[in-house]
């Protein structure tokens, strides 16, 4: 029958079903006998199909034995490379246009290259010979093409896993039949990989990258230098950093780069439940390694590498202690053989075993910490190179306000954004453009995932400078001190000036020194982290001081960080005053001191790249805005808030630690009539109440009492006036100010006042 | 008529290639059972290298008497086992003839169904009767066979060549991995074709 394709040019859909267990390995396309009748096929036509992935596959056409149409069954056991391993489990449709008849002459020469199975406890190749019966066996009777890889059914013992087709006489394009005649012979040369990996760009992890190319490159690149120096090249790296930062990716992309064979195994993988079965899957994975080695560079990746060594010496771990042994012997056998780089990843690395970070077994360390302001700017240009972005997204604001994001919630934050303006942009469905709203919706949804489990994270409600009644120069102070460093890091490089690291606000209870520092948290985009008595106090004994420095640590990995510790006093103690000896509010004061200004930071919370933190100068000029930043934004200060400064500790009051001491004093009359407006805004106020007569009267009224009397004032109304109470007249606030009594009396605020003049600080200022 | 006569002439050589497997498949199974025997005493021999092996000759008294005795004992027992394989290897190369044979049937089938492929029609080689299978189906069944035949010679090939005599324990567990190769394919498919097919070859 003529095939009548032609007439329809896309051809019927035909479903893809799973193939049979009985077909596998035989190359054959089972077709219903109306695609049989459009294609013009035979039984056992060679016919080309090209797959929805792009590949293409050869079988032989076959009926299907209940002669259904509309179903396509594939064996692609001859494929181009990479299409064969996703195919046979797939479903979907093919449409039959996509099926081609091909003229199938048969061959009078192939070569083809094989690529060998390994075989475990075989380290020697197998003889060209008995490769060559192999690849006669595997290839008889069966159509190949061009550029296709032929895979070993899996049943089937042999040293062949799979052959490429290189070439053939008559070229075997679009196909050719192997016959028992056709002269096979081997390729000396790997095939070009057809399609080259797609690079994966690396943001600002070059550091990393370069070091760990240096070690997988070095052995290929100068093989007789360095044995002429007679050295052994490092081949052991062990990554450390947070999760997400892109530890993993960063050694496919390594491996990818230099073409060489990854083996990653994932440590607790290894684990097994008899005693010995982790060992003996340990020298596996090595063993698999050093045959792979054998062929080209191998790399051999232990994700989570604490799991599997951790630190020996405990009462009940001598299974454990046995696996890190057997891991420690394996490493230093590797050392002889130069092709196997072991590189190990963890977040814990202080709970590795000593023996394991020593040269000659894990060699180098690399710390990967979150990522800075530039170290992000670069991870966002490289997620959104390839998203359509409108141009007045500013990356560099974006980089700004991800405080905290690592590599991971970066690429979460961009999809995000682009699902948003996908669903929230009518217009032009085809070509979506994503603009800066977009990342800021998607910003409000992406929590970074270090800050997930920091203790004492806060949801703030958000509150502007501007709803604070008075205090107009405690506000500027404020922001001077805290505020400012962030912003303009090139005016205080240029004066000379340095960060303050801490902060104390002090002054009577009620008078908004909490709001103030909600206010702070607001106006500058950075982590905020507040901590009070209930997160740190516990039953054991040096838990709260390392919770405190557990705090301090996660702050430093999302500079810049405020921490804020309110009502001080109660949380570390003072060691003047208490003579009872070591209590445990003065360890949790001892460790506040420490982080506050201790000698250096733990390497492990090293974070950048090193020459951003040493040559700083040398950089390019436009890039020394970001830089100067970047460069300020290395510490975390922290507010303290109390009411009681007098039982704070010296050595915590000096210059250095708490260095700026402000006072917060109480409303004074012109504060006060600001206070009130703030608080009845939301209220109706009767028209002949004078906020200013209130002012006048409530001296010794804290902002807490004023949003007292207004509420006082409101429930009188409500009382009086019955439910129906359209005003709070002047009467209902006259009547509750006299229920109402302030909070504040002249002797404590002259104790306030005259309490660091006197012990000579000039910083604080009279009301 | 003149789809009549291409038809007959495809079946007449199934029928012709479906009675030479017949034929082959009884070589195939008494070579196999020719083997067994071989096998066991390959499996014996490295039973008693192994005990040769644990024994300290030099400690009996009474095997002192016999100089260079364990070496002897090897060497002959090393001889009989190459003189076994040399039997398996002639089994083997009956194996072979089997499969080649097969395959050259199945192959001339396929090259007169070609020939006639394009006047027979697709619709003429689905049809099956009571008596006869479809060709499409034997067809299909010639080419699983001579598969069979193939993969299940190449794994015997495979297993024997992986023998030696270092690897004592691997030889001992021979017989079994014998069994295996026979257990783990399709065993009965030969047979099973042959029943389908067996009134068409009565015809």
């Amino acid at each position: 029958m003529a095939p009548d394709s032609g007439s329809l040019p896309e051809g019927p859909i035909l479903k893809l079903l799973p193939l049979d267990t009985k077909d596998r390995g035989t190359q054959r396309c089972r077709l219903g006998p109306a695609a049989f009748r459009a294609l013009g096929a035979h039984l056992g036509s060679a016919v080309k199909i090209s797959l929805p992935d792009g590949g293409s596959c050869l079988c032989t056409a076959w009926p299907r034995r209940d002669g259904a149409d509309g179903f396509v069954q594939l064996d692609t056991q001859c494929a181009s490379p990479g299409s064969a391993v996703g195919a046979p489990g797939s479903r979907g449709s093919l449409s039959l246009s996509r099926l081609r008849l091909v003229p199938c002459p048969p061959l009078r020469r192939l070569t083809v290259w094989p690529e060998l199975r390994e075989r475990a406890g075989a380290p020697a190749a197998p003889s060209p010979a008995a490769v060559l019966e192999a690849a006669q066996e595997m290839l008889r009777n069966r159509p190949v093409s061009r550029g296709h890889v032929v895979a070993a059914p899996s049943g089937v013992p042999g040293p062949v896993a799979a052959l490429h087709i290189v070439s053939g006489v008559p070229s075997p394009d679009p196909a050719g039949l192997v016959t028992p005649h056709t002269r096979i012979g081997l390729g000396a040369v790997p095939p070009s990989e057809a399609q080259p990996q797609p690079e994966v760009p690396l943001g600002g992890l070059s550091e990393a990258a370069d070091s760990l190319r240096e070690l997988l490159r070095l052995p290929l690149r100068y093989p007789r230098t360095l044995a002429a120096l007679g050295l052994a090249v490092p081949r052991g790296v062990l990554l450390a950093g947070p999760p997400g930062v892109g530890k993993t990716q960063l050694v496919r992309a390594v491996v990818r780069e230099a073409g060489a064979e990854l083996l990653a195994v994932s440590a607790p993988a290894l684990q097994g439940a008899r005693p010995g079965e982790t060992e003996e899957n340990v020298r596996r994975v090595f063993q698999r390694a050093q045959e792979l080695a054998s062929r080209r560079p191998t790399l051999l990746f232990l994700d989570e590498v604490d799991a599997l060594c951790p630190r020996r010496g405990g009462a009940h771990q001598a299974p454990e202690g046995r696996v890190v042994a057997q891991v420690l012997t394996l490493l230093d056998g590797i050392s002889g053989d130069r092709e196997v780089v072991v590189v190990g990843s963890t977040n814990r690395p202080d709970a590795l075993d000593p023996a394991l970070r020593r040269p000659g077994r894990f060699d180098r360390e690399i710390v990967i910490g979150t990522p800075t302001l530039k170290q992000r700017k670069a991870i966002l240009q490289v997620i959104t190179s390839k998203m359509p972005i409108s141009g007045q997204v500013d990356l560099s604001l974006l980089a700004e306000m991800t405080v905290g994001y690592v590599g991971a919630d970066l690429t979460a934050l961009c999809r995000e954004a682009a699902l948003h303006a996908l669903l929230h942009s009518e217009k032009n469905q085809d070509n979506p453009m994503i603009y800066e709203t977009d990342f800021l919706e998607a910003f409000k949804k992406i929590q970074p995932s270090s800050f997930r489990s920091v203790i004492g994270l806060m949801d703030i409600k958000p509150v502007g400078w501007e709803q604070i009644g008075g205090l107009e120069d405690v506000k500027l102070k404020l922001k001077q001190s805290i505020e400012w460093p962030l912003k303009f890091p090139r005016e205080f490089v240029r004066m000379g000036l340095t960060q303050p690291k801490g902060v104390l606000l002090y002054g009577p209870p009620g008078c908004a020194k909490t709001t103030l520092v909600r206010a702070l948290a607001t106006s500058c985009h950075c982590s905020f982290v507040s901590v009070s008595g209930a997160d740190l106090f516990s039953p054991f004994v040096g838990d709260s001081e390392k919770l405190l420095s557990q705090v301090f640590q996660q702050a430093r990995a999302n500079t810049p960080a405020i921490v804020f510790l309110d009502e001080i006093d109660s949380i570390v103690g003072s060691r003047s005053v208490s003579k009872a000896g070591c209590n445990v509010q003065e360890r949790v004061l001892s460790v506040l001191l420490n982080e506050l200004d201790g000698v250096g930071l733990k390497t492990i919370e090293r974070r950048g790249s090193k020459s951003d933190q040493q040559g700083k100068y040398k950089e390019l000029k436009k890039n020394e805005e970001l830089e100067c930043q970047e460069v300020f934004n290395q510490n975390v200060m922290i507010v303290a808030a109390t009411n009681r400064p007098d039982v704070l500790d010296d050595a915590l009051l000096r210059p250095g630690r708490l260095d700026k001491i402000i006072y917060i004093p109480p409303p004074d009359e012109k504060g006060r009539l600001s206070i009130l407006k703030v608080c009845t805004k939301n209220m109706p106020v009767g028209p002949n109440v004078s906020l200013e007569n209130l002012a006048a009267e409530t001296c010794f009224f804290s902002g807490a009492d004023l949003g007292n009397l207004c509420k006082e004032a409101a429930l009188l109304a409500l009382q009086e006036d019955g439910l129906e109470a359209t005003a709070v007249k002047q009467e209902h606030f006259l009547k509750s100010l006299k229920t109402v009594k302030p909070s504040l009396s002249h002797k404590d605020l002259t104790l306030y006042k005259n309490l660091f003049q006197k012990q000579g600080f000039s910083n604080v200022e009279d009301v | 008529m003149t789809q009549e006569r291409p038809l007959l002439a495809v079946q007449a050589a199934l029928k012709k290639c479906f009675l030479a497997v017949q034929q082959q498949q009884g070589l195939w199974q008494s070579t196999l059972a020719d083997c067994r025997p071989l096998l066991a005493a390959l499996r014996n021999l490295a039973e008693q290298l192994q005990a040769a092996q644990n024994l300290r000759f030099e400690d009996v008294p009474s095997l002192r008497a016999f100089p260079g005795l364990q070496e002897r004992l090897r060497r002959k027992q090393l001889e009989a086992g190459d003189t076994a394989l040399d039997k398996l290897g002639e089994r083997l190369a009956a194996l072979l003839k089997v499969r080649d044979t097969v395959s050259s049937h199945v192959g001339q089938v396929l090259q007169i169904y070609e020939q006639h492929a394009d006047t027979l029609g697709i619709d003429a080689v689905l049809q099956a009767s009571v008596l006869s299978p479809s060709v499409a189906d034997m067809l299909e069944w010639l080419q699983d066979i001579e598969r069979h035949y193939r993969s299940s010679y190449l794994k015997r090939k495979y297993l024997l060549s992986s023998i030696h005599w270092g690897d004592l324990a691997n030889t001992q567990a021979l017989p079994k991995a014998w069994d295996r190769i026979s257990e783990d394919e399709h065993q009965d498919l030969v047979q099973d074709t042959l029943l389908n097919v067996s009134f068409f070859l009565e015809e």
